[in-house]
């Protein structure tokens, strides 16, 4: 069984200490006051947004999708890659839903040539 | 809690203050020109965690600052301080740092939590010290005062950006001050009051005149008033000498 992943608020302070930045410092290079982001390391308030979340992985060397699924938040453009196809996006997620990492590796790679094949052009399809 | 502090001469403190510098510079990069960088020393050499909080809630005191939890190598400033919010407090967000450096280097070896002492509430650990702004001085809270002071104006580096600010080593002395009544009402109306008696009044036109070294160290200018004065880099009369 996995273990409980660390809270967010307390891998962003980690991460943020080890890079070499103070709270006084990361809070200004990130536009926010040192006691908000405080609160977010000491997790009394909710994560920030994912859009934050995203920048503040950014600067901090992380993934930002792996952070903002630690923030409980979705990445910015899921919903619209849902929106865009609202019975297959979703019944794909469900079936891919419970496959190994290295399972859904493969199926990225797999969906990653299907795309490629599928472009114009992409296979001597320039006329 | 229970500390039994030993007393601690004023140049032992300053000593222990100017060793954690050297330790930083060592680590980290040599403190050559003020500020000296208390959130870096606090963070990323001592590596303790550092929270900004609501402590006057926590705690249920309307005058906290900071608190330290040895255990835990915790420390914290309250909501108040924050200097992005409120940048006149700054000097006291340095200072309230710089005291909980100094618990953390004077008292925490002589720190033991009572046997069955409970948790403030409900995973909250008590800390081993709360400082307070109105409380009457007890020694361990004078001790970190002193290394606080001394961690961030340290002489030399008094020394030097004195020389360079004022062009030599003179001191300003208040008796000698021509425009000592303008000063005085500048800084009554930038405080909105201030303390009374020839006493009070001194310290604020000192106060007044030193308040742009003070920023350079990021520190109050009543901070740094009380530093310059035991250094004799300000001073209320002149000093007597064989040829006055």
């Amino acid at each position: 069984m996995s273990k409980k992943p660390k809270p967010f608020g307390q891998v962003l302070r980690e991460r943020r200490v080890e890079r070499g930045y103070t709270l006084r410092k990361f809070a200004e290079l990130m536009e926010l006051s040192p006691t908000y982001l405080s609160q977010v390391e000491q997790g009394n308030v909710d994560p920030p947004t994912a859009e934050r979340v995203h920048k503040m992985a950014d600067l901090l060397g992380a993934s930002a999708d792996e952070w903002t699924a630690l923030a409980g938040r979705v990445p910015e453009d899921l919903p619209g890659i849902i929106q865009k196809e609202p019975t297959a996006m979703p019944e794909l997620l469900r079936e891919a839903s419970g496959l190994t990492a290295e399972q859904l590796r493969a199926l990225r790679e797999k969906a990653r040539q299907m795309k490629a094949q599928g472009k114009p052009g992409a296979e001597g399809g320039d006329v | 809690m229970k500390s039994s502090v030993p007393f601690l001469r004023e140049d032992v403190i300053e000593s222990e203050a100017e060793m954690l510098l050297a330790e930083y510079g060592r680590e980290h990069e040599a403190i050559v020109c003020p500020p000296v960088p208390i959130d870096e020393i606090i963070e990323l050499y001592l590596k303790l965690e550092f929270e900004i909080r609501d402590l006057r809630a926590l705690f249920g005191l309307g005058d906290v600052h900071g608190a330290i939890w040895f255990r835990e190598r915790r420390i914290a400033v309250d909501t108040q301080l924050d200097p992005g919010q409120f940048p006149a407090k700054r000097g006291r967000y340095h200072f309230t740092l710089a005291h909980e450096a100094g618990h953390w280097r004077l008292h925490r070896k002589h720190f033991t939590v009572p046997e069955g002492q409970k948790d403030l509430f409900d995973g909250e650990p008590k800390p081993s010290y709360i400082c307070r702004t109105t409380e009457k001085k007890v020694p361990v809270e004078w001790q970190a005062d002193c290394f606080a002071a001394c961690l961030l104006m340290p002489y030399k580096l008094v020394r030097s950006a004195w020389e360079e600010w004022r062009g030599g080593l003179e001191p300003i002395i208040l008796s000698e001050m021509p425009d000592r009544r303008q000063r005085l009402q500048a800084e009554l109306l930038r405080r909105g009051g201030g303390k009374s008696g020839p006493e009070g009044e001194g310290d604020m036109v000192l106060e007044n005149a030193v308040r742009p070294f003070a920023d350079l160290f990021q520190v109050s200018a009543e901070a740094m008033r009380i530093r310059l004065e035991k250094f004799g880099l300000v001073a209320r009369k002149k000093e007597a000498s064989l040829f006055d």
